[in-house]
């Protein structure tokens, strides 16, 4: 009796809880790493642009293209005609820029690869963020290094609420500079 | 249980059935759903799949996902504009003016846009007499536009043209009126656009043979016909509603159908209770229906229409009786009448009539009486005469007289049209927007047309002419096109495109302009706007003086929506006492009359499409998607038929059998019909809903929509879907307590005057065994001045569009699952016979110890710190606990993807989706939802403040509802600042909350609605 409970144990009991223990820790593992949450995309784009090099080499504000950052809801990606501002002189030869300009002169408008989302019942807004002085960097990462961007942070709620609950703690000088104060926590400031 | 036998009738009921004491009624009160609310899941009925296919798939899909699990990272494409266009702000939206038509109206508007596609259209907040108010219906137009049912491309008897040989087939045509020696027919809606107007004229002068006929059933010529009689003008002075003392409406719905948002508005600036310079008016209503106007009204006199006559005249005698000095022709002809009989035959209130006569005159020169449109001229010329007695000159204001571009064509001059077709007079007939095979079916059109060789509909959409026509041809919708208009002299409104044409349709003016120009001339979209400029430069800037060069004049026109170019100085024009030699008696008969009325949701059918209007449960009896036969309870009786049942209607031999409707404060032997509905070809939307009345309009009598009526029971029955008992308050043991319970309350004018404390219901000071939350920053909250509300509806339709309400249908809402956050209660009291009606809007009242959040498991619903009641829809896992202990009942669930399950997912489709506003999600199946006092515009507010480097205040945030809501009803702003309008209306004497006992301290506070009655109430 007892040894048919102790077989049971070893034979059955034991390799199903050891299966599903491990089965649970593989899934949750793989089901949370950061890739999981986009860390580290980065897709070819259409044209190679580099943000390291206009935005950090050559210190191109970032509301130079992306104007409605600080207008609305959105981060715009510049339409082909804020890139022909300069390209249409500068640089005109090289296959990368001859590209744009096909793609420009074609009235053909760019297949931009998005690299961050959320998910649709989310209402982020850049404008907010950004008029009380957050930098860009701080969400995104540093873009002005990265030659082809990549997502650097995992957008779940806890990272938004983490920075929503310790603001001015986090950014003491724009405490005073933009008026920092904690960010809304409640549903509907993002969910509606 | 006591107090149910003590008092077996309530104070207030919403339904005959209830006043009864209906077992079933009071039993289905009880009960927070309707029942069988969750009825209808019949798993075989809602999808062919099976669970073991539908696992099947899953594992499959699942397969399939896991093999192409590389791309699971992609996140899709984002793609720019290739030029940036300068205004548009990705996020931001855009506003233009513009303007909305209708058969009748030019609603001077403001379109907002997202990404250059129109979202939502309110009314001008500029514009001096809408000042941003708007109907339901001019708000409904936006579904117009993507409606995916829109005539897409020209069309020749079913099969797809070219424009091309569509112009060529017309020019010939028309050209060859003359050859064959026969006419051409143009008919219109009534034509408000003077531009429009000189581009038919264009067409006109090229082809002489063509008539230009223009006709609406929304027509006031009636009562412009005996204006010009009486004060040989055409032109009708705006009203001073706001200066009347005494109003009396015979069958007037001037709040309603017959009205505008300007007659709303300044009726409504008569009832603020936060002005103490104002008194309040009082409103007489003589009428047969129960309308809107009926429902505001002070007194109510059950009148059948027919009778109208002879009370106007009564009426003169006892004014006259009075001392007034009436007209010779009046006096003598009023001589055979007397109120005393007339009130014997008709029995109304003694006591309403004596304060009527003493009311009039007393307020002398600021009393008015008006007479409805379907009225006879007779009616109207007395009344005029009236009026003069009355001597409300200050009454009239004649700086902006209403204008008509176009004569509208009188029932004879059509009729005559009509045998024309008939006789093969007519060679081609040009219908631009109008149906008349469904509204002239009296006279035949329908088989005249037959007998017309070339016949041509210019619409959006096609309709039960179109059916019958040779070409259908495609024109803009509102939002796509040019138009001026000027419905009162000097005030033109302009109408600009704020989206590129969806379809290959086509500006129905320049194609007039196209034809009318030589053979070679082509068509282009600038060709009407060219044509529009330089009218405006020739007539309305020359006549404007205005110090600005053309090119800025019509840049300031274009983002003004409007200019007032010209101030007609005219004076009141002497009355002529000899218009009354045209008065002619009219005896009302004894038997049934029928009184047929545009109805409120679909006007006179033009708005059968539109599903969210259908889905506005009716005003008054809380139908909806039908029309029915209203009669009074005793007329229900000696008719023997119940609601619901049949009966026939004959008109002299023209026959309509539909459903009875028993409608407290029917007059009784009336029955009342709308038109508008039992449209045969207006889409999936609008076919086969209710019964079309069209048929028996008698076009030869002197009031059309009147008519002496026989009326038999018929066998059957159809279910009317009413929402009447739907998310009613109470249960059966407390009914008697309804008033004391504080859901609505009233009061009297009076009282309110002498001392306005005396309205003020009891404060409850209830203990809390919870500690109160605080709020320290902005505390939302909303005020309803119930003095104010009409009962439009205008704010259930800005609700609908900005918060992306989906169309359910009648069987839903049969079923209690409609999906309106905002609701219109209608209580009655008194008796069936006399009802009086109290209105309340209700929306979820953002409680602060909300019942809804303390049952939620997943903490869906709960509180923001700025006083919100929140609905998080991704958390709502749809256990409905919240709606079960809502007492308001303003929660509603998402028992289907209504936008898949409605009309063979005809909301679904790509081009009805571009609709929704991008700020609001799409709620699914499963999901809870309700009123979020327009977070989004709170949230876009405070981006705002936060971009302006400034604190946000109450004031910047509008909800929908308040925005467009015509009367001014809806307050909404911060609590917590003492300078607020909501603050000083929550601080109000009259002011209460419902249900306040509950302790659930809601944010909505209500003003108690004061009758302006002699008597207490």
């Amino acid at each position: 009796m007892r040894k048919s409970v102790l077989d049971y144990i070893l034979r059955i009991y034991l390799p199903v809880t050891l299966l599903v223990v491990v089965a649970t820790y593989t899934v949750t593992y793989f089901a949370s790493r950061n890739e999981r949450y986009h860390v580290g995309y980065a897709p070819e784009q259409p044209i190679n642009y580099s943000h390291e090099l206009h935005a950090g080499k050559m210190g191109i504000d970032c509301q130079y293209c992306h104007t409605a950052v600080s207008k609305g809801r959105h981060a715009n990606v510049p339409a082909a005609s804020t890139c022909m501002n300069c390209h249409s002189v500068a640089r005109t030869d090289r296959p990368e820029i001859i590209k744009l300009t096909e793609y420009y002169k074609n009235d053909q408008p760019i297949p931009w690869k998005r690299v961050h989302k959320l998910p649709e019942h989310v209402y982020f807004n850049h404008s907010v963020h950004v008029n009380k002085g957050l930098d860009c960097t701080e969400c995104h990462g540093k873009i002005q290094e990265m030659p082809v961007v990549a997502q650097v942070k995992p957008f779940m709620m806890s990272n938004c609420l983490d920075c929503h609950r310790n603001a001015p703690e986090r950014y003491p000088h724009l405490v005073n500079l933009t008026g920092l104060k904690k960010g809304p926590e409640n549903c509907s400031a993002c969910h509606r | 249980m006591e107090l149910q036998q003590s008092q077996p009738q309530p104070r207030y009921w919403q339904s005959l059935d209830e006043l009864k004491g209906t077992p079933e009624v009071l039993e289905a009160k009880r009960h927070e759903f309707q029942k069988g609310v969750t009825d209808g899941f019949d798993v075989k009925q809602m999808s062919g799949i099976s669970r073991r296919r539908f696992l099947a798939a899953m594992g499959a899909s699942a397969a399939f996902a896991l093999a192409s699990c590389k791309s699971y990272l992609d996140q899709g494409e984002v793609v720019p504009y290739n030029e940036q266009p300068e205004e548009l702000i990705v996020g931001r939206p855009n506003y233009y003016a513009s303007v909305i038509r209708t058969s009748h109206s030019a609603t001077p508007v403001l379109v907002k846009t997202r990404e250059g596609r129109p979202v939502m259209i309110s009314g001008n907040p500029e514009h001096p007499f809408s000042r941003g108010g708007i109907s339901s219906h001019a708000q409904a137009r936006i579904m117009g536009l993507y409606d995916p049912e829109r005539l897409k491309e020209p069309m020749q008897q079913g099969a797809p043209t070219t424009w091309t040989e569509v112009d060529g087939v017309l020019r010939k045509a028309l050209s060859g009126l003359a050859g064959e020696g026969k006419q051409g027919l143009v008919l219109t809606h009534c034509l408000m656009s003077p531009s429009a107007k000189k581009s038919l004229d264009q067409l006109v002068k090229k082809y002489p043979q063509l008539t230009v006929h223009s006709y609406t059933h929304l027509n006031h010529s009636h009562r412009d016909a005996a204006w010009k009689k009486s004060y040989g003008q055409d032109a009708f002075p705006a009203l001073h509603w706001d200066k009347a003392d005494v109003i009396l409406a015979l069958e007037a719905d001037f709040l309603g159908v017959e009205g505008d948002a300007e007659a709303e508005r300044l009726f409504a600036t008569r009832r603020d209770i936060m002005n103490e310079a104002v008194k309040f008016n009082r409103l007489y209503v003589a009428e047969g229906n129960l309308s809107i106007t009926g429902m505001s009204a002070d007194y109510r006199l059950r009148l059948r229409p027919d009778a109208q006559y002879a009370f106007v005249m009564a009426l003169a005698q006892a004014l006259g009786e009075a001392g007034f000095s009436l007209p010779g022709a009046l006096s003598a002809k009023a001589a055979a009448f007397n109120l005393k009989q007339f009130n014997q035959t008709y029995g109304l209130a003694e006591s309403t009539l004596k304060h009527l006569v003493a009311d009039l005159v007393k307020a002398k020169g600021k009393a008015l009486i008006y007479a409805g449109d379907r009225l006879s001229e007779s009616v109207h010329l007395a009344v005029n005469a009236l009026n003069e007695a009355l001597g409300a000159d200050a009454l009239y204001d004649f700086t902006h007289p209403a204008l008509h571009q176009h004569p509208l064509s009188n029932p004879a001059e059509l009729q005559q049209a009509v045998a024309e077709m008939q006789t093969g007079k007519v060679g081609l007939v040009i219908h631009w927007g109008t149906n008349p095979s469904y509204h002239l079916a009296a006279m035949g059109y329908a088989e005249a047309l037959k007998k017309v060789p070339l016949s041509v509909m210019l619409s959006t959409h096609a309709n039960e002419t179109s059916a019958d026509c040779t070409y259908t041809l495609p024109v803009h919708h509102d939002l796509e096109a040019w138009g001026d208009y000027e419905t009162h002299s000097g005030l033109c409104a302009l109408q600009q495109p704020v989206v590129a044409p969806l379809h290959k349709s086509r500006q129905a003016e320049g194609l007039f302009l196209t034809w009318a120009a030589s053979a070679d001339a082509a068509y282009s979209e600038t060709l009407y706007l060219d044509f529009l400029r330089y009218n405006w430069q020739e007539s309305v800037y020359r006549q404007s003086g205005s110090l600005l060069d053309f090119q800025n004049y019509w840049r300031t026109a274009l983002h003004d929506g409007f200019v007032n170019y010209r101030k007609s100085g005219a004076s009141k024009p002497a009355y002529r006492a000899a218009a009354l030699n045209d008065l002619v008696e009219s005896k009302a008969g004894d038997g049934y009359v029928l009184s047929l009325h545009p109805a409120y949701a679909t006007l006179d059918g033009e708005f059968a499409d539109h599903g969210w209007l259908q889905e506005i449960p009716h005003p008054v009896s809380k139908v909806v998607w039908d029309n029915y036969a209203a009669v009074s309870v005793a007329t229900a009786r000696e008719l023997g038929v119940k609601t619901d049942e049949l009966i026939q209607l004959d008109v002299e031999g023209k026959t309509l059998t539909l459903p009875v409707l028993e409608q407290p404060g029917m007059a009784d032997k009336v029955i009342a019909v709308e038109l508008g509905y039992g449209r045969t070809q207006a889409g999936t939307i609008g076919s086969q809903v209710g019964f079309d009345a069209n048929p028996l309009i008698r076009f030869d009598s002197a009031t059309p929509m009147i008519a002496a009526v026989n009326a038999t029971k018929a066998s059957g029955k159809h279910r009317l879907v009413t929402t009447q008992l739907h998310h009613a308050f109470d249960v059966p043991r407390e009914q008697d307590l309804h008033f004391a319970r504080q859901i609505v309350n009233e009061g009297n004018y009076g009282d309110y005057l002498k001392d306005p404390h005396s309205i003020e219901m009891h404060v409850h000071k209830i203990p809390n065994i919870t500690k109160p939350i605080e709020y320290k920053g902005i505390k939302w909250s909303m005020a309803i001045d119930m003095n104010k509300c009409t009962g439009c509806s205008a704010c259930i339709m800005a609700c609908n569009v900005e918060n992306n309400i989906p169309v359910v249908g009648p069987e839903q809402v049969d079923k209690g699952r409609e999906m309106h956050w905002i609701r219109l209660d209608r209580y009655y009291s008194g008796t069936p016979e006399e009802p009086k009606v109290s209105l309340q809007i209700m929306l979820c009242q953002h409680c602060d110890n909300a019942p809804c959040e303390v049952v939620c498991p997943v903490n869906a619903s709960n509180h923001s710190d700025d006083g919100l009641n929140q609905m998080a829809y991704n958390r709502c896992v749809g256990t409905r606990y919240c709606s079960n202990n809502c007492h308001y009942k303003v929660r509603r669930f998402n028992f289907f993807n209504y936008r898949d399950e409605f009309a063979k997912a005809y909301y679904s489709q790509e081009l009805a989706q571009l609709q929704h506003n991008p700020e609001v999600t799409v709620r699914s199946r499963g999901v809870m939802e309700k009123c979020t006092f327009c977070v989004q515009r709170i949230m876009w507010a405070r981006q705002e403040a936060i971009r302006e480097k400034r604190d946000l205040k109450g004031t910047d945030v509008t909800v929908a509802c308040q925005e467009v809501c015509p009367s001014g009803a809806i307050i909404f702003g911060d609590a917590n600042d003492k300078d607020s309008a909501v603050y000083k209306y929550q601080d109000h004497a009259t002011s209460y909350k419902v249900l306040e006992a509950l302790n659930a301290a809601p944010s909505v506070t209500y003003v108690t609605k004061l009758r302006n009655t002699h008597e207490k109430v």
